[in-house]
């Protein structure tokens, strides 16, 4: 009995052999141990994760034909996950939990195994959690083999660098997603991008801001948080003193960031753009780039003199930080950093794009492909020259949107004719081409599908058609299909929208030529058009790779074929927790602990319900203690308007004869009450909610309230009046993302200062 | 007026004090950083000081400054990246170009430390030369003026050397002018200051004393600016002035650009001066 099976076996490993030498495939073995960690990117240290004992990740290098083999060891205490990104696979290896494959448990042991089918720049990261914000990215290289006949001399043959950009925030991700959803403004504060009131008086733009309020928008920002570091490569600051003057050096770029994009420009000259997520595109010359989240950009750098080294500055869009590479030998050659952003212009900008409806406005102007940056009217560096001066305006900001448009077209014209000596130079999408041509099969069938970007800053939703993945079901699509997406971004945010699994083609000015991609930021009022051949089977995320949107919701899944994926037993249960994954329900809880009564409210909310308690308690009866309790339902894409189901409870010891009297003159004269109530939250310009309902009594109350006005950078205004003719009216001074001073004045407790705690 | 002056001296040295003591872990350094003048000194110190971290106190004669600073809070390098930041090249940082440029005209020091770029963009400037020969053909005095710029530049460099030579090179060019080739207000000036051109050029091409070729300097320029005026000379040329050169009777000077090189004084007091005409 032995023996017969050992033969089939034997004979089994020999054809195994033969054919792996057959199609001389190499594998190619790496053994990744993820292991908790403490950095210190500060003065304290923090956790953080780090594999085979670094952060970034190590690079994983590969030839195009090689196996690539990758081990995972979870160290962790929690489960983990790897995603190859840009990288075509099997779906059960493309590391999504939940999607393609169960979640790597804590102490387990996964083998991740696919052909190397491509050549290029690629990075990977885990796609469970908020890992990648804490240490898991890391480059992935697919080398060209050498007899490549799209082997390109002086590019391909030049030394390479891996590079990955990241950011380190010292809060905990989940804490910073919590701050996001719960409208905390701690990060503008770190920032000094609060753009309060007395701001805006002192630099004359009162209007602008009234403008930004009535039309029911707060501070404006290009990023939602604040990091203390950029990192590049895990360093701030690093030197390649290995090259030398004359050399040139190829850097594969992969913006590992979990929310920033960045701007890369060198102290040594112009940078040559030759790839992009992973594909070869022809070489063009700019000044600066901006590589948004998850994208990757290989270019070449010239070191021109001696004994000097010079510096690759990779800036933050939001300009808070910048990590440095000095490339060469000696003395450090330091590259003008980018001055801070004008808000106040941007803001302006914004109330001319935002109807009073929340809907972005794009004055007819069709925008695509990164060509005209609205964010342009922020940067101080831009000269007037590359404004408006073709506009024929002296103002370095353009007043009306033809300005801008025409703005537009004087670029296209410079592009095709010259660009003037002192113009700086940026890479749009509609620059890049791609070294082949790159049309689908003419013969497959084409669906047409459309997407809106959709969001709310204000609670901080983001989603695609208004809906969250939590509210949307797979999208079938047939094998074979070619899909032509069509994105509008009708938010206020840029989004780097992400495909696994598949490059797709990004239409733009190359016609046959236009770029395969597989990550393509759009920023706001956008429409860019993306082709996909659907030649894969299996479940495809396309999500935002802006970590904190991607939790947020702003996720659909494409469903190709009709996969088995033997890693996933029950795939409908899977798909549930996925989508649960990205509408967590958090906490926001806040109490005044002052001189007159303990004042506060608690929430519980996701995506679209709110269950909330507010709470006033006096110290004793003749003040009074108060309990409401709303279970409401967010409506609309902006949702401003919030119905809800309300219980009320209070108890107040009213003199003899004391009856309280309402603008309706409704009579109330009981010293204990409880009431059930209906009614309805609404928004209104300047941010202030205004709340009407009725109890089961018969009374009805209305009431108007605004909180946190930005007075100055840490102070902050409110007030409430109602029909019960009560009112209050509060200051705050922030000292902690958790902790403030406050004074108020109430109508029923009288005045009162205390200690703000907010979690 | 005196009594407020005191009192100010007073708190700045209690301020100085003060700033002192706040440095904790203090750690002492000396290194070279490039500057000119005053206002250098107060933009080097500004953007290197960090209250209760560090203090830079710079000295003009020696291109060379103190550190004082926390160890524990910051480093060598991050003083000197922001001082490089402000515009002024150090031993480990070198300004962005354009920081320095937008400096204040006296603060632009010469930049010893910075290599010299791209060799391609040599070759550029080589092509520029040749067109600038070309035109030559058009304007015979061109060589003439080429060689005084020449000089020129020598003498900002304190070049004793350089002068002579550049002196002697231009001698031959003012010898090798042929009149019929001037136009007719050329013809005029020409012949006036011919003389007195030659005369300085021998002088200086003879001289190996910086303090004495800049004395004939002067006097050339003069005639080089009557020259000048009535020759169309392709390009702007910028009539220069140091108030302070020979006890301030002051001295002048031709250039081809704006931003002042004062060839009276060199790197000591690069940047002094005004342009008074443009040509």
């Amino acid at each position: 009995m032995k023996n017969s099976f050992k033969i089939p076996g034997i004979v089994f490993l020999i054809s195994l052999f033969i054919s792996n030498s057959l199609l001389a495939q190499k594998v190619v073995r790496y053994d990744l141990y993820v292991k908790d960690t403490l950095v210190n990117f500060g003065n304290k240290e923090k956790r953080a994760i780090a594999v085979n004992g670094q952060i970034p990740m190590p690079t994983l290098a590969f030839t195009q034909g090689d196996t690539a083999e990758i081990i995972v060891h979870n160290l962790l205490q929690e489960s983990t996950s790897l995603h190859w990104h840009g990288v075509h696979l099997p779906n059960r290896e493309d590391g999504v939990p939940f999607l393609t494959q169960m979640p790597i448990q804590p102490g387990s042991t996964y083998t991740y195994r696919f052909p190397v089918v491509q050549n290029g720049t690629y990075w990977y990261h885990s796609h469970s959690g908020f890992q990648e914000q804490i240490g898991m990215y890391g480059s992935l290289v697919f080398h060209k083999k050498k007899d490549d006949p799209t082997f390109r001399k002086g590019i391909d043959d030049l030394p390479t660098i891996p590079i990955v950009l990241s950011e380190w925030t010292h809060l905990n991700p989940h804490q910073v997603q919590r701050m996001l959803n719960s409208g905390s403004d701690w990060f503008a504060i770190k920032k000094n991008t609060v753009q309060s009131y007395a701001e805006a008086i002192k630099t004359g733009k009162f209007k602008t801001k009234v403008t930004n309020e009535w039309k029911r928008m707060e501070a404006m920002d290009v990023s939602d948080v604040y990091y203390e570091r950029f990192l590049l490569n895990g360093q701030t600051e690093s030197q390649l003193a290995q090259f030398k003057a004359g050399d040139q050096v190829r850097l594969r770029i992969a913006n590992g960031g979990a929310s920033s994009y960045f701007w890369l420009t060198y102290a040594g000259g112009k940078i040559k753009v030759v790839g992009n997520d992973g594909n070869d595109v022809e070489p063009v010359e700019v000044d600066r780039l901006i590589i948004g989240v998850s994208e990757t950009y290989d270019v070449v750098v010239t070191i021109p003199a001696e004994q000097t080294s010079y510096e690759l500055l990779a800036t933050a869009e939001d300009r808070t930080g910048s990590a440095s590479l000095f490339i060469g030998e000696g003395i450090r050659q330091l590259q003008v950093p980018l001055p801070r952003l004008q808000y106040f212009e941007g803001m302006k900008m914004m109330n001319d794009m935002m109807k009073m409806n929340g809907d972005m406005n794009d004055m007819g102007m069709k925008m695509s492909l990164q060509k005209m940056d609205m964010n342009t009217v922020m940067y101080p560096e831009m000269k007037p020259t590359d404004m408006t001066a073709h506009a024929g305006h002296s103002k370095q900001v353009p007043k009306k949107m033809d300005d801008m448009e025409h703005m537009q077209h004087e670029k296209k014209n410079e592009h095709s004719e010259h660009v003037e000596e002192n113009e700086i130079s940026t890479l749009s999408y509609s620059m890049l081409k791609s070294t082949e041509k790159t049309n689908l099969p003419a013969n497959a069938p084409v669906r047409e599908l459309r997407f809106e970007l959709t969001g709310n800053m204000n609670r901080y939703v983001w989603s695609m058609d208004n809906r969250v993945l939590s509210e949307s079901d797979k999208i079938p699509v047939k094998k074979g299909e070619i899909l032509r997406i069509s994105l509008y971004n009708n938010s206020m945010m840029r989004h780097p929208m992400h495909l696994h699994g598949f490059d797709f083609r990004l239409l733009n000015e190359q016609g046959d030529y236009s770029p395969m991609k597989n990550v393509m930021d759009i920023m706001p009022m956008e429409t860019n058009v993306i082709e996909v051949e659907a030649n894969r089977d299996g479940d495809w995320f396309f999500h935002c790779h802006i970590l904190y949107h991607m939790m947020a919701g702003m996720n659909r899944v494409f469903e190709v074929g009709n996969y088995d994926n033997p890693l996933l037993p029950d795939k409908k249960k899977a798909y549930k927790e996925l989508q649960k994954e990205s509408n967590m329900i958090h906490l926001m809880a806040e109490n005044d602990f002052a001189t007159n009564g303990l004042d506060g409210s608690a929430m519980l909310q996701n995506a679209r319900w709110s269950l909330g308690t507010e709470w006033r308690l006096g110290y004793h009866d003749m003040h009074g203690y108060e309990v409401e309790t709303h279970v409401g339902r967010y409506i609309g894409k902006m949702q401003w308007f919030m119905p809800f189901v309300g219980f009320d409870w209070r108890y107040r010891k009213m003199g003899m004869h004391e009856e309280e009297i309402n603008l309706f003159g409704e009579k109330n004269t009981k010293d204990n009450r409880s009431a059930v109530s209906l009614g309805f939250m609404y928004t209104l310009p300047m941010l202030v909610n205004f709340q009407a309902e009725v109890y089961h009594d018969g009374i009805l109350r209305l009431s108007l309230m605004r909180e946190d006005i930005p007075i100055s950078r840490r102070l902050r205004a409110g007030f409430m009046l109602n029909s019960d003719k009560e009112y209050m009216l509060d200051l705050r001074y922030i000292l902690h993302k958790n902790m403030g001073i406050r004074t108020h004045y109430d109508s029923d407790m009288g005045f009162g200062i205390g200690l703000a705690l907010n979690y | 007026m005196k009594s407020s002056r005191y009192w100010m001296t007073v708190s700045m040295l209690l301020l100085t004090i003060f700033a002192f003591a706040q440095v904790k872990n203090s750690q002492t350094m000396t290194v070279s950083i490039n500057g000119n003048c005053g206002m250098c000194k107060k933009t080097i110190e500004q953007a290197g000081s960090v209250t209760k971290e560090a203090i830079v106190e710079w000295d003009a004669d020696s291109e060379s400054a103190k550190l004082t600073f926390d160890s524990t809070k910051t480093s060598e390098d991050a003083i000197l990246k922001r001082i490089a930041l402000a515009g002024y090249d150090n031993e480990k940082y070198l300004a962005p170009e354009e920081t320095y440029q937008n400096l204040h005209a006296c603060c632009q020091y010469e930049r010893t430390l910075k290599a010299e770029e791209n060799p391609s963009a040599e070759n550029a400037s080589e092509h520029q030369h040749g067109t600038v020969e070309n035109q030559e053909q058009i304007n015979t005095l061109q060589t003439v003026f080429d060689g005084y710029f020449k000089l020129k530049d020598a003498l900002v460099k304190s070049d004793a050397n350089a002068s002579s030579t550049q002196a002697s090179a231009m001698l031959v060019s003012l010898e090798a002018i042929k009149m019929d080739k001037l136009s007719a207000e050329e013809h005029t000036s020409w012949m006036n200051v011919k003389n007195s051109l030659i005369e300085q050029s021998k002088l200086i091409a003879k001289q190996k004393d910086l303090k004495k070729q800049r004395a004939e300097f002067n006097t050339l320029s003069t005639k080089m600016y009557e020259l000048m005026k009535t020759s169309d000379t392709q390009q702007t040329i910028y009539y220069q002035h140091c108030p302070m050169y020979n006890d301030g009777q002051g001295g002048n000077w031709l250039s081809k650009e704006d931003a002042i090189k004062n060839p009276y004084y060199g790197s000591q007091m690069l940047t002094c001066g005004n342009t008074v005409e443009k040509i």
